[in-house]
């Protein structure tokens, strides 16, 4: 119960549903609870007609209660049934999808970390698993329950009209069904449901990741590995659920044994209580019949009770979600940009040892190019995430107009355009992807950046055109070829500072220098900063900066640089394939 | 009714058969408790002493648990059978997985594929579960009640006949629409764990395009779309459902009307009345059940059909044709390909008219434009793609394809995108060679200039990296995979898509050192941008547009004058502009 109480204490995804539809959920309660009473009333009503009947009354009108009574009981059940049906799954349905779009929201705050803190298959598993579970802890557990009770409570308060003690015998039998059964339900099999599902969380995520690396793994030709990998859980979820179903079976046999149990003493009962005379003799089959639908919402309660641990677990991982939502810094906007500034910046990633950046300073105005170069894992990619906010420095500071950077979070797409070192091809067509970079291009001024990239031959080769799928990650392309599509979403993009990470990656000298000298055309007004790996190019800039141990250790115009010297000399030809 | 693939499994029929049998019995039970409960009411509807209820109410109750009993039983006989199932069809989806590779994921999505692994194959579990006693109910139980009854009354049995045609017709009508529905509500289920996936994957990308928060908007119309669907699929199973309950309802409360006026007139007794009046919603239930569950029947429908459609696909056969030897691959041994066209759909070839020869510890540069078609070549040496049409000979063996057994275990291959999975520093390296020890993991590291990195990681090789765990930069990640291929030396055949694409010159430069050895004794298929490797290679493929337009030794192809020249000067060119 301790759990019970502490899971809702701080739950903003169940509970604020159930307070603000009390009405709607009222209904369906209520829905619910005609249903199986106008069950049990109809076989109760038919008992009682066809007994009456059997006295020879000298009178049709003598049983026209009943045969109406009959009709109306026998309309009103499905019709009721309908209703709940229906109106609890569009209720649930919608909040549901309500759900997703929140899940959504709740990463989307992390998205800058996303692939450092979360693993795509753990989400998914949210996805497909959590939300499904909360849902049906409204169609499962709780309507069931809650209409199984008032059920209960009627029946017990019926009988008890007629004679207490016997009410509370029932109290008492069928409180075993309702009350007790579901509680050894959870306490018994609760935990094995929950272990079941943790496996199929862990499954959900180790199938991703393979899943995603799938080529690597078909061309390690450990196919054995692969295939036992998924086996364990295969062969452990399996056995969890056998258990599972043995308990169940068992457990449904149980309450059925108390069912009839209590059918036998109802009809010894009444038997006892109205065999007085004929008149009341009629009321024996009533009773007797009466208990018989019943039975489907007492025995479904247990069933969803002992699934509770599975939706407690789901409720906290959503809720968890949201929770650790990073801090958000108070927002201003700035106007025209002036200067982007670095001034004495340190950086260390969270839970590393290595210092990244090491008392970098660097000044640009409106309208400057700069290239970046250095080693592999120098801190090139971690010095544009500096700049973006995406992440803060250890100390020193990074300001756009005198604004610290994280002040403008709010209004960085206006400020920056950027084309990372993984860029993503959404599953769509090609115009919907490219427009990514500004929702607001025409047609035309798609098929301009298109162009601008040098795929426009090959696009209108393609039987679909603009309208091909390029598939998840854009995997119908070549690598080059998706490179080139997002960079066709940059020179859309109307920003003033313009980053660049590898923008040329996986392209042929040829396009490639064609295509730099598009972007430095297309985005002459704009200042850029362009991580780059080769020399190709490097004569569109104002200054080329070399980073090294976390600092600058070159820098000046190409041709400086050329000149004075030795190293970048010496890149420079090798760079030529000398 | 029943999908007949469901008879396809094995293990089935044996299983169906027993439980037949036992259905019967049931209905008997069901019989019995109807009729002897009928009875004990009727001596108390006649007030005779409560002492003549025991011997009914026993046998009632004695029927009541043996029909219980029986459930178990024949839930007891079916599971083995489910469970085996299920768990073969989960297996044999995870090794075609593995047998079809990318293609399939990339055509299916990879949420959706992950979804139908798991939740889809559990959604046919439920189906099997219940199916098969379903259906048995539903096709003997009503006819044993119906028996019995008409033994009693023919004419209220006749009424209960009358009836079913027209549910069961009801019943077909609506089914098919809910079919309709319910194939449409799958596809957006599809949609909805595919989009949803794609969207996590690019999440970064949509930040940076300062998407992130309008995307929330599209993911709620799919969301939305799919909610819609099912709610479809819902009402149309639900309209069906209450169709058939209104019938059936209904008919139990015309039967006791019938029955009242049979009795007023004489014309029947109360107890057979009052067996027919107990039995009449046993005779209702079998088929009222089975709507009730008709919406989860076609979700396990159409999952079973969505993982029979990926375990019928076909894999290549022919695997076996290259003989095996050790080592697959030696110093004399040649490898051709004659006028060889592939594609990646039957209706478009990628690559035209490929040929050419090659032999030994050869190193062999692949160079082009981007899209000219080298990742295509380099996947087709690695078996992943089959020919269309053309010759390939292996060691003097004609195969139609390279996914040959033998050949798999005789290359390395570095793909232009490599994974990093949820998994240590270590794993990762090792990947191609999970038994090798750390000294050679540390070798294989040191030899793509990962050293120095790992010094600075607490925990070294035991780092955690990849998705959800330490970031690493992009020329790390190439440089690890570029290390898992330094630590298998037994495979004597190198197949390196752009694997140094991510690295600066410099870093380029550094590794090269400790490269080139290791291509001496390797054959050697090398597809890059960055040209001066091509001094290094003994032989080189100029592709453009699918076709090998030159192919020659470097000094041959310089001399030409033609393609190669032509893009190696503008290399140089571009970068003295
Ligand atoms: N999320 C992270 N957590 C911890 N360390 C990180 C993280 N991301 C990167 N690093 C480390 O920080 C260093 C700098 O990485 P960065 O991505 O900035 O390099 P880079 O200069 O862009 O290199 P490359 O040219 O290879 O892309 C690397 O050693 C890398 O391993
Ligand atoms: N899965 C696919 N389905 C259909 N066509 C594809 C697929 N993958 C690639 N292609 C097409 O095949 C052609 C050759 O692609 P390939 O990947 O072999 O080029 P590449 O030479 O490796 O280029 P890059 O240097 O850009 O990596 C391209 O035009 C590409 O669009
Ligand atoms: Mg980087
Ligand atoms: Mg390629």
């Amino acid at each position: 119960m301790k759990g019970f109480f502490a899971t809702f204490k701080h739950d903003h995804w169940v509970m604020p549903y159930l307070r603000r539809y009390r009405k709607l959920l009222a209904l369906v309660l209520f829905l619910g609870f005609m249903t199986y009473f106008c069950g049990a009333a109809l076989m109760f009503n038919s008992g009682y007609l066809i007994s009456r009947a059997a006295t020879h009354p000298y009178n049709i009108l003598m049983i026209y209660v009943p045969i109406v009574l009959a009709r109306a009981f026998g309309i009103g059940r499905p019709a009721f049934r309908y209703a709940e049906r229906l109106t609890s799954h569009n209720w649930v349905l919608r909040i549901v999808s309500d759900f997703r779009k929140r899940l959504y929201q709740a990463v989307e705050k992390q998205a800058v970390a996303i692939r450092q803190t979360h693993q795509t298959g753990d989400v998914l598993s949210i996805l497909a698993e959590d939300i499904d579970h909360i849902e049906n802890l409204y169609l499962r557990t709780v309507f069931p329950l809650v209409i199984g009770w008032l059920l209960y409570l009627f029946v017990v308060i019926g009988i008890g009209y007629f004679s207490w003690p016997f009410g509370l015998l029932m109290l008492l039998l069928l409180g075993v069904i309702v009350i007790l059964m579901p509680l050894l339900s959870v306490a018994i099999n609760g935990r094995r449901e929950f272990q079941a599902r943790q496996v199929q969380r862990q499954f959900y995520t180790q199938l991703t990741d393979a899943v995603l690396g799938l080529g690597d793994w078909l061309i390690s030709g450990r196919r054995h590995d692969f295939l036992a990998q998924q086996d364990a859980p295969i062969d452990e979820i399996a056995s969890l659920r056998r258990a599972d179903h043995h308990f169940q079976w068992w457990r449904n046999f149980a309450i059925q044994v108390v069912f009839g149990a209590a059918v036998i003493f109802l009809v010894w009962w009444a038997g006892v209580m109205f065999t007085h005379n004929q008149a009341e003799a009629n009321w024996v089959a009533a009773f007797g019949l009466a208990l018989f639908p019943t039975v489907e919402p007492f025995s479904e309660m247990s069933q969803g009770v002992s699934e509770w641990p599975v939706y407690r677990n789901s409720i906290q991982r959503v809720n968890a979600l949201d929770e650790n939502e990073p801090v958000k810094v108070a927002q201003t906007e700035i106007g025209a940009l002036e200067e982007l500034k670095l001034d004495h910046v340190h950086f260390t990633y969270a839970g590393a040892q290595r210092q990244v950046i090491d008392d970098l300073s660097l000044t640009l105005h409106p309208g400057e190019k700069l290239a970046l170069l250095g080693p592999s894992g120098t801190g090139k990619s971690t010095l544009l995430k500096l700049m973006l906010g995406d992440e803060r420095p250890s100390s020193g500071s990074v300001t756009l107009n005198g604004e610290p950077i994280a002040r403008l979070q709010d209004q960085r797409a206006q400020l920056f355009g950027v084309l990372d070192q993984q860029p993503y091809l959404f599953n769509t067509t090609v115009m919907n992807n490219v427009r990514l970079g500004n929702l607001k291009a025409t047609d035309d001024e798609v098929r301009a950046a298109i162009k601008a990239v040098e795929l426009d031959d090959l696009i209108a080769s393609l039987p679909e055109g603009y309208n091909t799928e390029v598939q998840e990650a854009g995997s119908r392309f070549s690598g080059g070829e998706r490179q080139r599509l997002s960079l066709a979403r940059i020179l859309l993009q109307d920003a003033p500072i313009i980053i660049l990470d590898e923008p040329t990656v996986s392209l042929d000298p040829i396009t490639e220098q064609h295509l730099l000298d598009t972007v430095f055309s297309v985005l002459h007004d704009k200042t850029i900063i362009w991580v780059t790996h080769h020399l190709a190019g490097i004569n569109h800039v104002d200054q080329v900066r070399f980073i090294e141990g976390g600092h600058f250790d070159m820098q000046g115009t190409p041709d400086e640089l050329y000149r004075d010297n030795a190293r970048f000399r010496s890149l420079y030809d090798l760079d030529r394939g000398r | 009714m029943i999908d007949q693939r469901v008879f396809k499994f094995p293990g089935v029929k044996p299983a169906a058969a027993i439980m037949a049998v036992l259905t019967v019995i049931q209905a008997i039970m069901i019989i019995l408790q109807a009729q002897y409960l009928s009875v004990a009411i009727v001596h108390l509807w006649k007030q005779q002493p409560i002492g003549t209820i025991v011997a009914p109410l026993a046998v009632f109750a004695v029927a009541f648990l043996g029909r219980h009993l029986l459930t178990i039983l024949k839930d007891w006989l079916l599971y083995p059978f489910v469970e085996k199932t299920t768990k073969t069809l989960r297996k044999q989806f995870m090794a075609k997985l593995f047998d079809l590779g990318p293609s399939v994921v990339a055509e299916k999505g990879t949420g959706n594929v992950v979804t139908m692994g798991l939740e889809g194959i559990d959604k046919i579990q439920t189906y099997l579960m219940m199916i098969i006693g379903k259906v048995l109910d539903l096709s003997i139980t009503p006819w044993l009640i119906l028996i019995y009854i008409a033994m009693i009354q023919w004419k209220e049995a006749l009424f209960l006949l009358a009836i079913y045609p027209l549910i069961i017709f009801f019943m077909i009508i609506l089914g098919l629409a809910a079919q309709a529905k319910a194939d449409k509500q799958y596809a957006g289920y599809q949609r909805l764990s595919n989009h949803f996936v794609d969207t996590l994957r690019g999440l970064p990308t949509l930040k940076q395009l300062g998407l992130n928060e309008t995307y929330a908007d599209n993911v709620y119309h799919v969301s939305e779309d799919y909610r819609k669907k099912t709610m479809a699929t819902l009402t149309i199973a639900m309209t069906s459902t209450f169709a058939l309950d209104f019938f059936t309802t209904l008919s139990i409360a015309i039967i006791a009307v019938f029955l009242g006026f049979g009795l007023m007139n004489s014309t029947i007794q109360l107890l057979p009345a009052l067996v027919i009046l107990t039995l009449a919603p046993d005779y209702f239930a079998p088929i009222r059940n089975f709507a009730n569950d008709y919406h989860a029947t076609l979700n396990g429908k159409n999952a079973l059909t969505a993982v029979l459609d990926v375990l019928q696909r076909d894999t290549p056969s022919d695997r076996e044709l290259l003989p095996d030897r050790d080592p697959v691959w030696q110093a004399d041994d040649a490898l051709k390909f004659d006028h060889v066209n592939v594609g990646y759909s039957a209706d478009d070839t990628t690559l035209q008219d490929i040929s050419f020869d090659v032999h030994g510890f050869q190193k062999v540069g692949i160079i082009g434009a981007s899209g000219s078609g080298k990742s295509t070549l380099i996947n087709t040496l690695g078996g992943f793609l089959s020919p269309q049409t053309g010759e390939i000979n292996v060691r003097g063996t004609q195969v139609p394809h390279l996914d040959q057994k033998a050949w798999q275990r005789s290359f390395v291959y570095i793909p232009q995108a490599p994974y990093l999975f949820h998994a240590s520093l270590r794993d990762n390296l090792a990947f191609y060679s999970p038994d090798a020890d750390d000294d050679a993991v540390n070798a294989a590291a040191a030899k793509a200039g990962l050293t120095d990195w790992i010094a600075t990681l607490p925990d070294g090789l035991n780092t955690s990296i990849g998705e959800g765990a330490r970031g690493v930069s992009g020329g790390q990640a190439q440089r690890i995979a570029l290390a898992r291929a330094f630590l298998d030396d037994s495979r004597r055949i190198l197949l390196f898509d752009e694997p140094t694409a991510h690295l600066d010159i410099e870093t380029e430069v550094e590794l090269k050192q400790t490269m080139l050895p290791v291509f001496d004794h390797h054959l050697v298929f090398f597809a890059t941008h960055r040209l001066h490797w091509m001094n290094e290679m003994d032989y080189i493929l100029v592709m453009d547009h699918g076709k090998i337009v030159e192919q020659g030794t470097p000094a041959e192809l310089q001399q030409r004058d033609g393609a190669y020249v032509r893009l190696r000067s503008e290399m140089e060119g571009a970068t003295v502009k």
